[in-house]
């Protein structure tokens, strides 16, 4: 093949796009702010802490300039939480365990008012709604007011692994979050792979695969496998849902042909 | 399936049993006797693009040139076969384009249960593919009779499952990465 590369996109690609998500530091030298594409990074102010993009933080990080504050869920306390709901919890026996909340959504099993979602603005002063990958999901929570159930965001792997390549003094118990991190991947892999039976069901329509939570790196790894299966089971079916078509076609018509001979018996040629 | 697509090509070629229902003078060369003229009733194995063709006459109002039967590869022996445990048949001695030879099969022939064994075969054999490709290992070890039996859209899932899998383990510094 003339292209090199497979369809799709690569990890590199991918841990490159999660170098976008903002993680929180503790500078240990003054930095003037920068102005980026991606907007502005405030002042660094040592004790500071401040909220940067990962690959600046990174940068900083491997000159000694700052330390990186782990973002809340890359602790070995919550990432077993989550292991146990991945391989223990009931409900979640063939389902990933869910994401982050999104802003106003409340948990499933929390009562009362939904937690408000709090709008931002635009440079032209138009309201919006920020949604992932504008969520600051990695960053240090400051107010202790947010008590949420742990949970994996989109770039759970990418972050985890590059803060453990380049930061792992920063991080509790790195050795812990590595085996942790290792054993979550191969329990969410195994659930992918026993999801082949539900690819049939998506392949003739009217079915899905529920990939809710599913990380952005599982899906790169996975997406090549899974679209050829139902790809070539969509192939294969090819045949049996024309016949299905022609059938609901068919009587459709006969339906047509049933009404109007029942209510147009004037209409003769 | 695009013009230039090597394994539709291939799967074009492959053979298909056929019967002449007319006398046809000169075509001999299709027996191995040129010259010589095709009796009715004759058995001939035929590429799947010139059975496809000559079959189609009924659809043209005349009578039909030859009568198309089931290739060996999809035959009922081979479809029990794979209804006991898909994951024993050796596809690719079969046909090496088992399943784009059956999505052709299953246009011309109306076989309602053949699609349901085909899907079953194709999702189990599919599961067995995602775990060698996932075995870092390759296709050392007891996996090798079973990669070997893969046919050629079999293969290509392999290799994308098994390329994928392997990126991921470059990229998270697992592997070396081969210079």
């Amino acid at each position: 093949m003339a292209f090199p590369l497979p369809r799709g996109i690569t990890p590199p690609e991918i841990a490159f796009l999660a170098e976008m998500e903002m993680v929180t530091i503790i500078p240990r030298q003054r930095l003037e702010g920068l102005e980026l594409l991606g907007g502005p990074v405030e002042p660094l102010r040592p004790p500071r802490r401040a909220s940067l993009p990962l690959w600046l933080a990174l940068l900083l990080k491997r000159q000694r300039r700052a330390n990186i504050l782990p973002p809340p869920w890359l602790h070995p306390e919550p990432l077993s939480f989550i292991l146990d709901v991945e391989t223990q919890h009931p409900d979640y026996k063939s389902a990933f365990s869910p994401p982050p909340l999104l802003p106003g959504q409340s948990h499933p099993n929390a009562r009362g008012q939904t937690p408000a979602a709090r709008p931002r603005y635009t440079p032209d002063g138009q309201r919006y709604f920020a949604a992932p990958p504008f969520l600051p999901q990695n960053t240090a929570q400051t107010d202790a007011s947010e008590v949420e159930p742990p949970s994996l965001p989109y770039h759970w792997l990418e972050v985890g692994n590059m803060l453990l390549d380049a930061a792992s003094d920063d991080l509790v118990e790195p050795d812990q979050i590595r085996i942790l991190l290792k054993d979550l991947r191969e329990a969410r892999n195994a659930k992918l792979r026993a999801g082949i039976d539900a690819l049939d069901a998506a392949s003739t329509g009217g079915g899905g695969v529920a990939l809710t939570g599913v990380g952005a790196m599982e899906l790169g790894e996975g997406r090549g496998f899974m679209v050829g299966v139902v790809d070539n089971l969509r192939k294969i079916g090819a045949s049996k849902e024309q016949a299905r078509r022609e059938q609901m076609a068919e009587e459709m018509a006969n339906r047509g042909y049933d009404n109007t001979q029942d209510d147009d018996d004037d209409m003769e040629f | 399936m695009s013009y230039y697509d090597i394994d539709s090509i291939l799967t074009d070629a492959q053979k298909l049993p056929c019967t002449f229902e007319l006398e046809v003078p000169r075509l001999g060369v299709l027996e191995g006797n040129a010259g010589e003229s095709v009796k009715a009733g004759t058995r001939i194995d035929l590429p799947l693009w010139l059975g496809e063709m000559l079959s189609i006459g009924a659809r043209l109002g005349t009578s039909r040139l030859v009568t198309l039967d089931l290739p060996t590869a999809l035959s009922e022996r081979v479809m029990n076969a794979l209804k006991a445990d898909p994951r024993t048949v050796d596809l690719r001695s079969l046909a090496p384009h088992f399943y784009s030879l059956s999505e052709r099969i299953l246009e011309l022939f109306e076989e309602e249960e053949m699609v349901d064994v085909l899907i079953d075969t194709f999702k189990k054999r599919a599961a067995e593919i995602a775990d060698q490709a996932h075995n870092p290992r390759g296709a050392m070890g007891e996996g090798v009779e079973f990669l070997r039996g893969l046919d050629e859209t079999e293969r290509q899932l392999f290799r994308v499952a098994h390329d994928s899998a392997k990126e991921m383990r470059i990229w998270s510094g697992e592997a070396k990465k081969r210079s």
